[in-house]
């Protein structure tokens, strides 16, 4: 039964993931930094747990927090190149974040044992949750918890003005402007909001692995954020669930069987997907 | 109203628009005409912030634009449509002018979080009224890349007017027009002006021009050659010769 | 001082390389106005091809395994071209990222599977030649190396500067619907741009497992990045800048990894890159700002 919780875990935490870098596409940007934020939710939280013995609450609190600023600071002056160029600056900026935790050591002593992020070897023992006796299950509860309320929030930027204006600055910028829409304003808060998503997601990433290094954050995780809502489409938040599950619960664990053919299989659905659909597997009516 | 004074840009070495000085009086519908790439829409570009000046000043009320972003001109009370239609297609009628309601009186009217948050049931009315002048109440739901040619031209002056202009700058709003829907603009047109807004016309459909402007400006290589009542430029040999000589449209 | 031209010298021999893939990310922006991600990937798994002749003929010289590995680079770059690019409409820039991502996967698992995940051994030439000067050294493979590329840049710009197919080629990156009113094929011409592109990125994956001296799938995705990095430095489109840059970036990061460690080289290429972001956004050869 673990192994499912497990599952349903990774796959909340993945689909928290792909929301931030959906929020962020909307706009028409392709951010490769989500890895990024992700990854400094994650050790920052992990290091208040950890070091500093916060609940985790606070501790994620903090985690999207710090995703966020970073997020917002990158915005600025990132989003000043446009298109390709953005993909490739924000994909230095993420490979920028991970060599840094590659290289960065914190430890203290704590008993008779050193805790904290050492470089390489990564950062162990974070483990808050089975310290204070929480369940797999409390823990899958947990990260839904957090899914839910994301995807509700994303929804109802949907349904509001703001989200028609995200929508419209993915359109035509020129037009956007023009209509009175301040892009920097639009685009650095979208990319404000995907980056405390992403720093969530980090966080609890962080806590139900209990183990996090800077290779849990390179560029294939990037890739994957913007792949979720991508392959799914960008009509709703569902199609970014939808794509999780169907990429996490169907092509990764559904096909165990298959052993490594799976990986093969991976790419290649990936490009007859993208041939077959290319507006996104789970985008229905529309222009 | 608008005024603009030795307005200059250049693109490498192309003069798009040379020293063009301009006065657009409130209340009034001013035409601007000339030959294909004399710089009519490169004047719009610049009125609106699109593209930086290369020299000159552009006042608007008293008020000088030069520095300001486009976004905030536009909250300043110049609003435009595009001569190659640019709606946002895969946002429904109804949606594409929710986006453009950023004018001051509805950023004072609601607050922060009722603007950007609220859902549509706060912003109906305007919006229906909108739908009403342009005639495409009955297409509130549809993707604006769905509309008919005409329907898309009359979706992007609403839209302009969902942002609550004084001066409207129109970019050849008649290409593409049969009689019938050109005599229809012209009843919006003066019908805008009777509301007090200022409109700036960029047209090559004289049939439209003459017909409803106050005055005209005439441009050829980014230069002014003319101006006058509708009239005068007609009898102006200058004009004449711009067009018959540098291709008339 | 011998230790930082000893480390220049050898990072920009070997930076040819980078520069080879970035003319293959450019030249493939310049014409489609898209980026192949998979490109680096498809690089690698073409040299790992070359490696098939040592399988069926054992003993094959360096330079046929080099020949194969540029042949099955050409093969690849149209293979990625009809499966990421032909059949996707223009005006969905995102699914042609993400199916050239989708490649990127396939290529990486199809050398993962066949290699059993282990390192290969690479031939090399001239790898017991050393030229000295005192005590600076150039090592032999690594000439040869910067050679290989230099020739394949020339042929290269040969190919686009006096040729009609050339000429096709810069029209269409230029003007795509003119060129087509005109009589191109842009489908053809986008095709064999990959199928060109492909045979340099096959000819850098095999000079950079003769430099290295072996091949592993893992030099996939830093290799996509570092050919990223040098695109934009040398600025979107240009070839030269593409050139310039993959010097600059090798010779860089080489010096970086002798006075920092190679942990933490890559941490300065981002650097620098950010700093051509921030002064520099059009990169090296910054074209001239044009109407819109």
């Amino acid at each position: 039964m673990d192994f499912y919780f497990g599952l349903i875990q990774l796959i909340g935490v993945h689909t928290l993931l792909g929301l931030s870098a959906y929020i962020v596409l909307l706009t028409g940007q392709v951010s490769l930094a989500q890895a990024a934020f992700y990854a400094i939710g994650a050790y920052v939280s992990g290091m208040l747990t950890v070091l500093a013995e916060w609940h985790i609450v606070p501790a994620l609190a903090v985690g999207g927090l710090a995703g966020a600023a970073a997020a917002c600071a990158v915005g600025f002056p990132a989003l000043r190149v446009k298109g390709l160029m953005l993909v490739i600056a924000t994909l230095a900026f993420g490979e920028g974040v991970r060599i840094f935790f590659f290289n960065f050591d914190y430890q203290i002593a704590k008993g008779d044992i050193k805790v904290g992020p050492l470089g390489g070897e990564g950062f162990r023992q974070i483990r808050f949750f089975p310290e204070n006796g929480w369940t797999t299950f409390d823990v899958m509860l947990f990260i839904w918890l957090f899914v839910v309320l994301v995807m509700a929030l994303l929804w109802w930027f949907d349904r509001s003005r703001y989200g028609a204006v995200l929508r419209a600055v993915g359109e035509d910028e020129v037009a956007a402007q023009s209509v009175g829409v301040n892009l920097t304003a639009v685009k650095v808060s979208a990319m404000t909001v995907g980056g405390a998503i992403a720093g969530i997601a980090g966080c609890l990433y962080a806590h139900y692995t209990t183990h996090i290094e800077h290779a849990s954050f390179n560029v294939l995780v990037a890739t994957f954020a913007i792949a979720y809502p991508i392959v799914g489409g960008l009509q709703s938040v569902f199609g970014t669930l939808a794509a999780v599950v169907f990429v996490q619960g169907f092509l990764v664990e559904g096909l165990r069987e298959l052993g490594d053919w799976r990986n093969l299989l991976f790419g290649a659905l990936i490009v007859l997907a993208m041939n077959l659909r290319p507006q996104g597997l789970f985008w229905r009516r529309g222009a | 109203m608008l005024e603009l004074k030795g307005v200059t840009r250049h693109f490498g070495g192309v003069r798009a628009v040379d020293g063009l000085d301009l006065l657009v009086p409130e209340g009034c519908i001013f035409g601007l005409i000339g030959p294909n790439g004399s710089g009519k829409s490169t004047t719009v570009n610049l009125i609106t912030g699109l593209f930086p000046l290369t020299a000159g000043t552009i006042l608007f009320r008293g008020e000088r634009l030069d520095d300001l972003p486009t976004h905030r001109r536009l909250q300043k009370g110049i609003a435009r449509t595009f001569q190659n239609i640019r709606l946002f297609g895969r946002l429904t009628v109804w949606q594409n002018l929710w986006v453009a309601q950023n004018s001051p009186e509805d950023r004072a009217r609601r607050s922060f979080f009722a603007r950007w948050l609220g859902g549509r049931r706060r912003a109906r009315d305007e919006i229906a009224h909108l739908l009403e002048f342009s005639g495409l109440a009955h297409k509130a739901d549809e993707f604006a890349a769905n509309l008919s040619f005409g329907e898309q031209r009359r979706l992007e002056l609403a839209r302009a007017l969902a942002a609550r202009p004084r001066l409207l700058l129109l970019d050849e709003p008649a290409a593409g027009m049969n009689s019938e829907e050109i005599g229809q603009l012209r009843e919006r047109i003066l019908a805008l002006r009777a509301r007090g807004i200022t409109i700036l016309l960029i047209e090559h459909v004289m049939e439209l021009v003459m017909g409803v402007t106050d005055r005209i400006a005439v441009l050829n290589f980014g230069q002014k050659i003319a101006e006058g009542s509708p009239a005068e430029i007609q009898a102006d040999p200058v004009v004449r010769k711009a067009y018959l000589g540098g291709g008339a449209t | 001082m011998l230790d930082f031209l000893q480390a220049v010298s050898d990072g920009v021999l070997f930076g040819a390389t980078y520069a080879l893939i970035g003319i293959g990310f450019t030249l493939v922006f310049g014409v489609m106005h898209k980026i192949n991600m998979a490109y680096a990937a498809a690089s690698i798994g073409a040299a790992y091809s070359g490696l098939l002749l040592l399988e069926v003929m054992a003993g094959a010289p360096p330079a046929a395994v080099f020949a194969c590995a540029f042949l099955a680079g050409g093969l690849l770059g149209w293979v990625v071209y009809l499966a990421c690019f032909h059949f996707i409409p223009l005006s969905h820039p995102l699914a042609t990222l993400m199916s050239t991502v989708g490649m990127l996967l396939l290529i990486d698992e199809v050398v993962v599977h066949a290699t059993d995940g282990m390192p290969q051994n690479y031939p090399a030439m001239f790898d017991d030649v050393m030229l000295h000067a005192g005590e600076f050294t150039l090592r032999g493979d690594l000439l040869l190396v910067f050679g290989v590329c230099v020739a394949a840049m020339a042929c290269l710009l040969a190919l686009l500067y006096r040729t009609r197919l050339g000429l096709a080629t810069r029209a269409v990156s230029q003007q795509p619907i003119a060129a087509q009113l005109c009589g191109i094929q842009v489908a053809q011409v986008n095709a064999i741009t990959f199928v060109i592109t492909g045979l340099l990125g096959g000819l850098a994956g095999a000079m950079i497992g003769a430099s290295v001296g072996t091949l592993s799938p893992l030099l996939s995705g830093p290799l996509t990045v570092k050919g990223l990095v040098v695109t934009v430095i040398g600025g979107l489109g240009s070839i030269p800048g593409a050139i310039v840059a993959g010097l600059l970036v090798g010779g860089f990061e080489n010096v970086f990894q002798l006075y920092r460690g190679v942990t933490e080289r890559d941490l300065y290429v981002m650097l620098l890159l950010f700093a051509f972001l921030v002064f520099r956004p059009g990169g090296i050869f910054a074209p001239r700002g044009g109407r819109d």
